[in-house]
This record gives C-alpha cells, structure tokens and sequence, in this order.
C-alpha cells in the first residue's frame, strides 16, 4: 500500500506539488491524472525516492520512505515514463542486472527472468541487444525491470504511452492479473478511457493539488457527469477558480 | 550488499562498455600514437645523429679552388669535397646541402693572409649539427697545424700562442637526443591517463544522466556512492588498459628501434615500465574523480566532452615543460599530484635512481587529493537535479 501525507515540493520558486495526500490500496488500481505539467510526474519521483519533498510523508507498506528509501525501493517496482534501456544490453541483461541491484540470487533470478520472459512474451527479443527494439520491445524489457523483484507495489508512468493495440492489451491484462494479486498498482495516463477502464480509484491532479479523488462511480456523482473525459476537463478547467474537491474520502 | 551492489554495477559498466567497439578502438588509438611517433623521432634524429658521426663526412664547398692547402688538409682527413655553385646560403636554407663552407672568389694574396671562410649552417636541420662540429673542429685543427708550422719555421715556440688549453669532458650520458626523447614518455603516460578511460566516465555519468537511465538506477535499492563507486572502478580499468597497451607498445618501440638510435642509453626493461606504470596507479584513480566530477558539474555529454578534453592538457603540458628544462626532483614538488609522478616517471625511464621517500609522498599527496575530490564528487551527485536529464 502506498500512503501518501501531506506532500509538498518546490523547485526554488515553483510550487510543483502542494499538500497532496491519498491512498493507493493492496489489489487496486489507482490512477493518477491530469494535465500536462499537474505534477504527476514529480509525484512519482517523489514517492520512489529519487526526490525529496519538502514536507509531508510517504509511506510504502507502513515503511517511511524519507528515513529507509532503500527498504521503500525493495517494496517498489517503477516503470518510469523513459524506458532508458542500456543499447549494448541484452533484454535478459537488463532483467539480470536490476534483479542483482535488488540482491536476487542468482538461480532465483533465472527463475524469475524466465517467468518474465513468458508472461511478457519476450521469447523472440529476450537475448538481443536494446539498440533497434521496438517501443513494444522497450515497454516490455522496462516493464520487465520493475517487475524482476516481485514488488508488492507497482507504479507506472504512461504504461501504453506508443503502443500498438495488441500490446497494450496485453499490458492492461498483465495489470488486472497483478491487481488479482493483491499488488498496489498506481498508475498515470493521459488515456481516459484506460483509466476508466482499469481503475479502481481515480486521482486528479492539478496545478500540483488534487482537485477529485474516488471510484469512479464516486467522482460520477460528486460531478454529475458520466464520462471521465467530461469530468477530467470539468474538474481541470475549474481548478484553478475551484478550492480542492474531494470525493469519497 | 555493499560490495555486490558495487560489483554489480562495476561488472555492468565493463560488459556495456567492452561492448562499444568504437569507443575502444579510438581510446587505444592514442596510446600507440605515443611510441609511434617517439619511434619515429628516434629513428630520425637518433638515425641522423649516427649517419653524421659514422659516415664519411661530406663538405659542400663554394670555390674549392681558393684555398688548395685547405682543401687538401680536409682530404688528408677523410672528408670528402662537395663543390657547390651559386647562392650557398639558398642551398642550404633549400635543404638541399646540410650546410656549405664558403671559401674567398680569389685566393690570398700572399700565402700569410688570413682566408676568410664562412660556414653556413642550419641549426634546425639535426643532420647538420654533427656534420658542423666535425667541419669545426677540423677547421680549428688546420688552423692551429698551421700557425704551428709558421712559428717553427720563425724559431718560435708554438705554445707562446696558447693562453688556455681547453679540454672539454662531457660526464653525461652520451646518448644526447635520446635522452631528451625518452623524458618524452612520461607525459604521454600522463594523456593516456587522462583520456584512456574517459568515454567510459562520460558515458556512465553524463551519457547516463542524458538518457534518463540515471534516474531509473536511483529508484533501486542502492546508494549513491555504491553506483558511482561502481562506475568509478569501470573507468578505472579501461584507463589501465589503455595505460597497459601504451606500456607494451613503448617496450616494443624501444626494443624494435636500431640500437644506435638511442645512443649509450640502455632501452627501460618492461619490469622497469611496469614499474612506471606502478607509479601511475593513484592517477588513475585521480583522474578518474576528477572525470566523475566533471561530469556532475556540466549539463549535457557534449559540455563534459568539452572541458574533458582539456583536461590531460594541464599535466601533459607539465610534463612536456620537464622533458625540456629538467627540475631537480624535490619532496615539496612530489606533493603536486602529476608533476611529482611525471618527475618520478623521468627518472624511471632514464634509468634514474628513485627515491623511495618521493614515491611515497606522490601516492599518499595524490590519494588524499583523490578523497578531498570523491568527496566533493559524491556531494554534487546528491542533488536531486543531476538525476534527470537537462
């Protein structure tokens, strides 16, 4: 479960997130949306620890990301929206290495990377090098990386982002199978009906705060809107005149 | 996990890194580029130096008819008569004669005058330089046989004439250029140093951050010094490699160049190189840090590529300016890190005794310049902003 409190972060005069505060659950997908430059992206650095926020806390499965970020990071998989592979690399390169930084051993590894290999069906790819791989290809072998330690929480930053059709499918029954799991899944997308789809528990951001939170059915009521798209512009083009809207919680 | 964090990094960066062929190929170029263009100096000086000590001097002279006496004394002396013709001055500033010695239109008028001679000569030109001495000497010498004879003859002492008896004893070694030449491998030791491993630092910090792929280390369960450690250690060994190979191809050089070309001196054993190379070890890890840092301070790859680049200029320069005015090596100078290696390496080459005082002052004044670095180093990678591409 990743808990987020009061989270804050200015880079010098730019307030780029502003006292934000939700819950993303166990067996959950919770989707993180919003305009470009709401804050979504620094909301991610900030709950995988490659940022420091100015005030405010994040817990991952109880564990205070601030004052043990390498215990949070063991219990976080993060498919971040660069795919940045290593070019000379092999895909099972890649999937070993990132293993190894979490400290697997190395027949569990091959185990695990095998797993991988068949659920993301990397068969073709898995032992050539990333220069040349397909977005497909990336997606997978990044995906692949975040996943190579069994993490109980997953984030992922525009999964489906330049994927064809098939892919993307494929990408979106791997998350309701983890979801099935128990895992904590946060994700963002600029894909509506995906989110739609997907989620179980819907944040928006923008501006850096969180102008709705809440199931779907949730923010349908609170705005008396049916579609997400409606109420992604409504809640966005009101939030700059609009106090903060919370639904559910 | 400490050290496998830092292994797994380290094994990482080796494997990406040996797998860019080019980068590699061009890192290795320069470190032959060394003993191939000191070979060549060898092989033309040093070659030059002996041509004009062991073959039959040849005089190119203007108006040999002028001075038959001379002329024959030169003959009598092995040197073998070039007439010339024409403009001497242009000939020998053609290159076309090493030098010309310039005898009067006419003869004196009457066999007690003095001849004026003149010797043109190129001092640019190194095959010249011998050739012109001996022509010197051999000068001196008729002048002083003959001024001898003409006082024997008037009844006179010869040494009425001689206020000094110059003797002139070089204690030196006799090898002269090659010398020079060989205090010209400590400075390029120093550039391979600084450029034998800097595609990997660039590559792994700048070209990493550039990518985005730095942010995605960083969301693992490591710390920062283990990945920079890590990258550090990569680095590290393609600068020893480059180091090695440079190494190997001066030993060949040394060993493949005719003999005479280095004159009396006696080629630096590889034990000897290997030693020179032992010496150099806390530079690797200096450069290194200093490429690391480097890195953190500039914004992309191509304005680290930039200020590296520059970089093995201040000690290779350094060590350039010693070849050519030689410093006595003092322990104040071996706690500047490069210079004292560079004086150390000098004395290693030529066969020097080494103070064993003087290594350990290089290593230690380098080393702790190496922390004061990787401490400033690892300070400058905390900031969240070098994490994510510019």
């Amino acid at each position: 479960m990743i808990e987020v409190r009061g989270l804050a972060k200015s880079f010098s005069d730019l307030r780029v997130v502003e006292d934000v505060s939700f819950v993303a659950r166990d067996g959950e997908i919770t989707g993180l949306i919003g305009p470009n430059g709401a804050g979504k992206t620094t909301m991610f650095r900030l709950i995988c620890t490659v940022l420091r926020p100015n005030c405010g806390t994040t817990l991952i499965d109880g564990i205070d990301s601030q004052k043990d970020p390498l215990a949070a990071r063991r219990r976080l998989g993060v498919l971040p929206d660069l795919r940045a592979l290593y070019t000379r690399l092999t895909a099972r390169e890649h999937l070993r290495y990132f293993g190894e930084l979490h400290g697997i051993e190395r027949h569990e590894l091959d185990t695990r990377i095998a797993e991988l290999v068949a659920t993301l069906r990397m068969e073709d790819f898995i032992d050539r090098r990333a220069k040349g791989f397909s977005r497909g290809q990336q997606m997978k072998v990044a995906l692949g990386r975040a996943l190579v330690h069994r993490p109980h929480n997953i984030m992922l930053d525009e999964p489906t982002n330049g994927l064809d059709v098939a892919t993307s499918r494929a990408v979106r029954d791997l998350l309701r199978r983890l979801r099935a799991e128990g895992r904590c899944i946060l994700l963002t997308s600029h894909i509506m009906q995906e989110v739609g789809a997907l989620a179980d528990r819907i944040i928006v951001l923008a501006d850096g705060h969180i102008v709705l939170q809440g199931a779907p059915a949730e923010l349908r009521r609170a705005t008396g809107l049916n579609d997400l798209e409606e109420i992604f512009m409504a809640v966005t083009q009101e939030a700059a005149a609009q106090p903060a809207l919370a639904a559910g919680e | 996990m400490t050290m496998f964090a830092i292994l797994t990094v380290f094994k990482k960066e080796m494997v990406d890194h040996l797998r860019d062929g080019r980068s590699i190929l061009i890192s290795m170029i320069y470190p032959l580029m060394g003993p191939l263009l000191l070979g060549l100096m060898f092989l033309f000086v040093g070659g030059g130096m002996r041509v004009n000590e062991g073959a039959p001097l040849v005089v190119p002279i203007l108006h040999i008819e002028s001075a038959p006496d001379l002329v024959g004394f030169l003959e009598s002396r092995g040197a073998t008569m070039q007439p010339i013709a024409g403009d001497a001055r242009g000939l020998v500033s053609g290159g076309r004669v090493a030098f010309a010695l310039m005898l009067p239109a006419q003869p004196s008028a009457t066999p007690e005058s003095p001849l004026a001679v003149r010797l043109i000569t190129n001092p640019a030109r190194v095959d010249s330089m011998v050739a012109t001495s001996r022509v010197v000497e051999l000068l001196n010498t008729y002048q002083h046989e003959t001024l001898e004879g003409r006082l024997r003859a008037a009844g006179l002492s010869a040494e009425m004439m001689s206020v000094l008896n110059i003797e002139q004893e070089n204690i030196g070694r006799a090898a002269g250029p090659a010398v020079i030449l060989l205090t010209m491998i400590p400075p390029f030791l120093i550039f391979t140093l600084f450029t034998g491993g800097v595609h990997v630092a660039l590559d792994a910090t700048s070209g990493e951050r550039e990518r985005g792929s730095f942010e995605t280390l960083m969301m693992n369960p490591v710390q920062l010094y283990q990945v920079l450690t890590g990258k550090l250690g990569a680095t590290m060994v393609f600068t020893l490699m480059a180091l090695g190979v440079q190494a190997v191809a001066f030993w060949v050089m040394l060993h493949t160049v005719p003999q005479e070309s280095l004159g009396l001196i006696a080629p630096p054993s590889m034990l000897r190189l290997l030693v020179v190379v032992s010496v150099c070890l806390p530079l690797v890890v200096l450069a290194a840090a200093l490429q690391l840092l480097i890195s953190a301070v500039t914004r992309s790859v191509k304005e680290a590529q930039t200020y590296l680049g520059l970089l093995p200029l201040v000690p290779g320069l350094a060590g350039m300016v010693l070849a050519l005015a030689p410093v006595r090596a003092q322990p104040m100078l071996a706690a500047i890190p490069t210079f004292g290696q560079t004086l150390l390496m000098g004395q290693l080459v030529r066969s020097e005794a080494v103070s064993a005082v003087f290594i350990g002052i290089t290593a230690v004044a380098t080393l702790a310049a190496v922390a004061l670095l990787l401490l400033l180093g690892f300070r400058l990678y905390e900031r969240e902003e070098i994490l994510f591409p510019q």
